[in-house]
């Protein structure tokens, strides 16, 4: 790469609390924000969700703004900015109108006259979000990217995965033998990528990519062809190498496919024995938020060299056995891979490294 | 970079590369009939959405036009945007459960917009990358930064299109396929901002 790109954590909002240092506490105390939920589900089932419940209304402006106020208050740079939101369905509540339309007003309130970008590709849309930024950085039209992913629950993509089949009733055990599906959540997470070094601790971004799987509009790949390569195109835009890997943020829905395809997937590109977590049992599944949020404490885990446990896992249930974070653990962390699977056959890949 | 061929499609008609190829302005159901003439074998398209019908037709009559000597399946990136993302199908899914009382999965599975590059690459057994985009309007200006940096990664081409299903009725799929060209840094803005002028007769 031929300059250096920072990315640091801004700001974190989702049920489990308003700032990084208090999803940190929860993170080491082993806390879901997920709970049963009444008369959330179609026909007012009782269905789990992990909810900011001190939220009524409004969920979507509110956490977007939650967020941006702390980012604001903690970036330490300047220069040509430019902001992306990775969202998949941005501000439901404007339906039967533009869901995307009241975003901007927002960010301008805090960031004026930044261009603002939208991406919106289902739940791959966080990491992609990053490497955009970073190849913006790269091509010299920005020196600061400001990358926001949110999505709130609502009733429209709850009874939407109901309808598939793609809930767990209880919790969500990412890559256990009895997951039975995923949990709905919510949340905004606020990154800075920057071609600056900016105050306080940042990791180095090394490269990323997405590939699809050509396969099914919202079924994983049998053979996790699409993770495969976007996996391999990642490692040789890095120049990192598989045993250069500590650690595996993972996608890990905690549907029996998704799970299943991951794991070949990793046992294809030889990553199977690589520490790894799905933070979906801590957050739910944020969908266009989840790259972002699951970058954010991936972050965390590299500053405070700290491997957090995979929330809900007991027993191996994938055909490849995964190297699953059982408990807290202290580890010197260099270098991560993060990654993301969703509809629309899509996944994406991204190496963090740890400053020299 | 180059533009090596575009499409349009809309309820009036199929258009290639400025061309009118499928006339389907006094046609009940445009799509299907654009489908129809296409002649091509692919029953899934009747469960598309309109975006990836639009998409799926364009894309089609562009094939020709594809790079020969390139590897496709890995090295095309679909850039894809417009500005009310789903909104079509989301309001359908709404009416689903709270008119028809029951959720349809099979319009919930279209509430994404980058269903459409999935639904391109199944057709095409392209693997690349693909992002989609949520913009105001039309503007040539992003697609050209996204291109270029694309084709700078290492890409061979991009498809892009700006495919848009308005709730009042307007629909439209502009297509292109870019390259880098030989004599390089060529600005392809302005030539979308006049494409894109002409197939919609502005």
């Amino acid at each position: 790469m031929d300059k250096p790109i920072y990315i640091q954590t801004l700001s974190l909002v989702t049920p489990l609390g308003n700032s990084v240092d208090q999803h940190l506490d929860a993170f080491k105390n082993g806390v879901s924000g997920i709970k049963l939920v009444e008369k959330a589900g179609f026909q007012d089932t009782t269905i789990p969700l992990a909810i900011k419940s001190e939220l009524t209304s409004d969920r979507y402006n509110t956490l977007l703004r939650e967020a941006l106020k702390k980012a604001q208050a903690n970036l330490s740079t300047s220069g040509r900015t430019a902001v992306i939101v990775s969202s998949t369905k941005g501000n439901i509540d404007l339906l039967p109108g533009d869901t995307f339309a009241g975003t901007q007003p927002i960010i301008h309130e805090f960031f004026p006259k930044t261009e603002i970008f939208i991406i919106s590709n289902a739940c791959i849309s966080g990491v992609i979000a990053i490497n955009t930024a970073a190849d913006y950085l790269l091509a010299g039209n920005y020196d600061q990217v400001i990358v926001i992913g949110i999505d709130a629950v609502s009733e429209f993509v709850s009874y939407g995965f109901q309808s598939l089949f793609a809930l767990s009733n209880e919790t969500c055990k990412p890559f256990d033998k009895s997951r039975n599906g995923t949990v709905l959540g919510e949340g905004c997470g606020i990154v800075l990528v920057s071609t600056q070094k900016p105050d306080g601790f940042a990791v180095l971004y090394k490269g990323g990519s997405s590939s699809n799987d050509a396969n099914h509009i919202s079924g994983p790949s049998r053979t996790g062809e699409g993770l495969v390569r976007s996996i391999e195109k990642t490692f040789k835009r890095s120049q990192v190498s598989v045993r250069d890997i500590d650690f595996i943020s993972a996608h890990g829905t905690a549907t029996i496919f998704n799970d299943e395809m991951e794991s070949i997937a990793f046992g294809r590109t030889n990553l199977d024995r690589v520490p790894l977590n799905s933070m979906k049992g801590y957050f739910g599944h944020t969908l266009g938020a989840a790259g972002i949020l699951e970058t954010i404490m991936s972050i965390v885990s590299m500053e405070k060299s700290i491997l957090f446990p995979n929330l809900g896992f007991k027993e191996t249930g994938t055909s490849i056995p995964l190297n699953i974070i059982q408990r807290l653990e202290s580890k010197e962390l260099h270098t991560l891979l993060k990654t993301a699977s969703g509809f629309g056959g899509g996944n994406a890949s991204l190496i963090l490294q740890k400053q020299p | 970079m180059k533009i090596l061929a575009h499409s349009y499609v809309c309820p009036k008609g199929t258009f290639l590369n400025g061309k009118l190829v499928y006339d389907t302005a006094e046609e009940e159901n445009p799509l299907k009939s654009a489908y129809q003439q296409l002649g091509v074998e692919y029953p899934k398209f009747y469960k598309m959405d309109v975006l990836s019908k639009m998409a799926f037709i364009g894309t089609e009559i562009l094939l020709p036009f594809f790079p020969k000597d390139a590897d496709l399946e890995n090295d095309l990136q679909l850039i894809f945007a417009n500005s009310s993302a789903s909104l079509n199908t989301d309001n359908l899914f709404v009416e689903s459960y709270e008119q028809l009382k029951t959720p349809s999965p099979s319009l919930f599975v279209y509430t994404l917009p980058n269903i459409v590059t999935g639904e391109l690459c199944i057709r095409h057994k392209w693997y690349g990358e693909n992002c989609f985009f949520v913009e105001e309007t039309f503007n040539p200006l992003h697609f050209s930064e996204w291109s270029q940096i694309a084709l700078n990664k290492g890409n061979n081409s991009c498809l892009c299109a700006w495919v848009e299903a308005k709730t009042n009725g307007e629909q439209e799929c502009f297509l292109f396929l870019l390259t880098n060209s030989e004599d390089g840094g060529n600005s392809i803005e302005r030539e979308l901002s006049t494409l894109i002028k002409q197939y919609r007769n502005e």
